[in-house]
């Protein structure tokens, strides 16, 4: 097999007083569309941040693409898309795009910038600033953002919590075509529908650990539901 | 490399210039500071001139906080703070285009603020004020380079500007000190031998705190 | 086997606490000095300047654990640059209480901007800000990475405010400050190191109650957490 787009192994995050993950291990290879499900808390949201670099874990080490994911190269090759939009409302749409096609020297930018307007229906609008926009618009925005710079490996946290119908549309047949086009997708949500329909793989993390790992194709949906709400109820109980 | 920087300052000041309310409130209360100064310290004109450095610097330096307050803040805002850790540059790229921006602001006020100070003041202006150019400009420098990196610090908590005050305040008093005297000699014209040390070490107080900074910035973005 | 050390500490601590007052109201010889308030004023010398020393010495300590702590990412060292900020400010309070005690019957004022006094009041805002920093902070990574850069920021700065202040100071009118004293005599040098002893034994004894005490609240969090998730 090839190079893992991402290697996770033995992975902890436990600072202080707090503990966020526990000896997390596995591994995508690249195209795989994964979904992580998990409650809020359960530690997603940290997993992703170390992940990307961004949070270093307390022990155990990430491989992405076979090398440290703080490597600048890496960060290259991410894209995270959460609830937070990473856009600046006093610029206009195309400001914005202008700005982080320079940070992360996307190629043929004007083009691109084009492009990912027109993904997301959004070119008629890339005069306006971008605090005029409604909720939907600059969530469309935010997917065109992170789609800007061919991201190999597309980081999702949470990402339909608070779209509208238009823009869940719109983001499930980008996410397709990203697939398509053979991109790495790590998704988390608590949503076991998104997960079974877009993703070939899915991870159930429950306090702060993996308790499952499985392919959606030969697992029955009922058995995540399963996994999923089992892990669930436990926590309920504490 | 540097692009970077280049980047976040053209983003930075091009929407600095887009709230042009808040310039214009600025300087307003820079005014404010002025005509307070007056009634709160009702004195001889001989001693206003003597506390006149001190003055301008508050305006400056109240200037020079707006605007470092506003620098994160609204990076803040949209979890652009995040997106900044996710970026792949260099940490010490971020803090240099921050830095330009906020010292371009704040000198830029400056070059509002000075105008008017001559007017209240009646200074005499002379061909020895262009010295001011080079004690400003390691004043401003010094203020900003500590100022970057303490408001990317407070700007993670509730309370960001009684904080980033707290912070600064302390830290960046040698920088005010040393401008406050050398404004004062340029403007009673004794600029003379003894200031050239005073600004040698204003500018290595300058390259001393721009440079940790510099290399500090990484561990800020950081989770 | 820690507690017993601690044990000891305290013994000795006590012991050299006793002395030392022994030392500086009874054994060493009254200074000569014209104003009877003075006399009695002066000892406070003995608690003034070691606390002074001391203080700094934590704010090194401080310094030293952010370096180490951002090298290492290591929970240790955050904990320990806490606890040495924390007796640090304690320090440099005492100096800041002794000092106009002091200067009240000899100066005739509680304060002036002289060089050491206004570089001390600076040094113990800038650990002041540090702690509230601290305080504005949820727990985490986060903190102790921002807490570590203001602590090396903070440390590489205290030289230069001396410095500006001094320098700051001769420009202005003089306090009204009495000659120095010039070389201590030799009872008083020996009270003056035993005193700086003690205090050091202090510094020692409170650093490390106060880090045992932030790991046992890491601990019991930590259980408490443990508990939650089984």
């Amino acid at each position: 097999m090839s190079v893992p787009a991402l290697e996770v192994s033995g992975v902890s995050k436990d600072f202080g007083r707090i503990i966020a993950l526990r000896d997390v291990t596995f591994s995508v290879q690249p195209g795989e569309f994964v979904s992580i499900l998990g409650r809020n808390g359960a530690g997603k949201t940290t997993l992703l941040n170390i992940i990307s670099g961004v949070s270093r874990p307390s022990e155990g080490t990430v491989q992405l693409f076979g090398t440290n994911p703080s490597d600048r190269e890496n960060k290259a090759k991410l894209a995270v898309i959460s609830h937070e939009m990473f856009l600046y409302g006093n610029l206009t749409a195309l400001e914005n795009l202008e700005y982080y096609s320079r940070i992360y020297s996307v190629p043929d930018a004007q083009e691109r910038i084009e492009t990912v307007l027109k993904d997301v229906e959004l070119t008629h609008r890339r005069f306006d600033l971008v605090a005029t926009y409604s909720r939907g618009m600059t969530q469309r925005l935010t997917i065109a953002r992170a789609l800007l710079h061919e991201p190999s490996l597309l980081l999702l946290d949470e990402p339909f919590t608070g779209l509208d119908q238009h823009a869940i549309g719109m983001l499930i047949t980008l996410l397709k075509r990203q697939k398509e086009m053979g991109r790495t997708i790590l998704l988390t949500t608590h949503d076991l529908h998104t997960a079974t329909a877009l993703s070939d793989r899915y991870l159930v993390i429950s306090k702060h650990k993996i308790v499952k790992d499985g392919l959606i194709v030969d697992t029955n949906p009922d058995k995540i539901r399963q996994a999923f709400f089992s892990s669930e109820v436990e926590e309920g109980v504490s | 490399m540097m692009s970077t920087a280049f980047s976040i300052l053209k983003k930075d000041l091009r929407m600095e210039f887009r709230s042009k309310e808040s310039i214009l409130a600025m300087w307003i209360f820079s005014l404010l500071i002025f005509v307070i100064f007056n009634f709160t310290f009702e004195v001889s004109r001989l001693v206003m001139l003597e506390i006149a450095p001190g003055l301008l610097w508050v305006a400056f330096v109240f200037s020079g906080m707006f605007g470092l307050n506003q620098s994160f803040s609204m990076e803040k805002e949209n979890g652009n703070l995040r997106a900044m850790a996710l970026m792949p540059v260099d940490g010490g790229q971020i803090y240099v285009g921050k830095f330009l921006s906020v010292t371009i602001i704040m000198l830029m006020f400056e070059a509002l603020i000075f105008p008017i100070f001559i007017i209240f003041y009646d200074l005499q202006l002379s061909l020895g004020m262009f010295m001011l150019i080079p004690v400003l400009l390691a004043g401003t420098i010094g203020f900003t380079s500590l100022g970057t990196i303490l408001s990317a610090v407070a700007v993670h908590t509730r309370n960001q500007q009684i904080l980033l005050s707290l912070l600064l305040w302390p830290l960046v008093s040698p920088i005010i000190i040393w401008s406050v005297t050398l404004t004062g000699m340029v403007l009673s014209g004794e600029m003379t031998e003894a200031c050239y040390p005073l600004l040698v070490r204003v500018g290595a107080f300058d390259v001393i705190f721009f440079t940790l900074s510099y290399m500090l910035f990484d561990f800020i973005l950081e989770d | 086997m820690r507690s017993k050390i601690d044990k000891i500490l305290l013994i000795i601590l006590l012991i050299a606490f006793l002395v030392s007052i022994y030392l500086i109201f009874q054994w060493v010889p009254q200074i000569k000095a014209s104003n009877p308030a003075e006399q009695i004023a002066q000892r406070i010398f003995y608690f003034h300047v070691p606390s002074a020393w001391l203080g700094f010495m934590a704010f090194f300590v401080v310094f030293c654990g952010s370096v180490a702590y951002l090298v290492t990412r290591d929970r240790k060292y955050e904990l320990i640059s806490v606890a040495s900020a924390e007796i640090g400010v304690l320090f440099i309070s005492l100096v800041l209480i002794t000092g106009p005690i002091w200067a009240k019957p000899v100066w005739g004022i509680w304060w002036t901007w002289d060089v050491r006094l206004t570089s001390s009041l600076i040094l113990w805002l800038i650990y002041v800000a540090f702690l509230m920093l601290r305080r504005y902070l949820p727990d985490g990574s986060k903190r102790a990475n921002l807490s570590a850069v203001v602590g090396i920021i903070g440390f590489i700065d205290v030289p230069i405010v001396y410095y500006s202040i001094r320098w700051w100071e001769t420009q202005h009118p003089k306090a009204v400050m009495a000659s120095s004293e010039g070389s201590l005599a030799a009872p008083m040098f020996f009270a003056f190191m035993f005193s700086l002893a003690t205090f050091t034994l202090l510094y020692v004894y409170l650093i490390r109650k106060r880090y045992q005490l932030l790991a046992l609240e890491d601990t019991i969090n930590k259980q408490f957490k443990e508990m939650e998730i089984l």
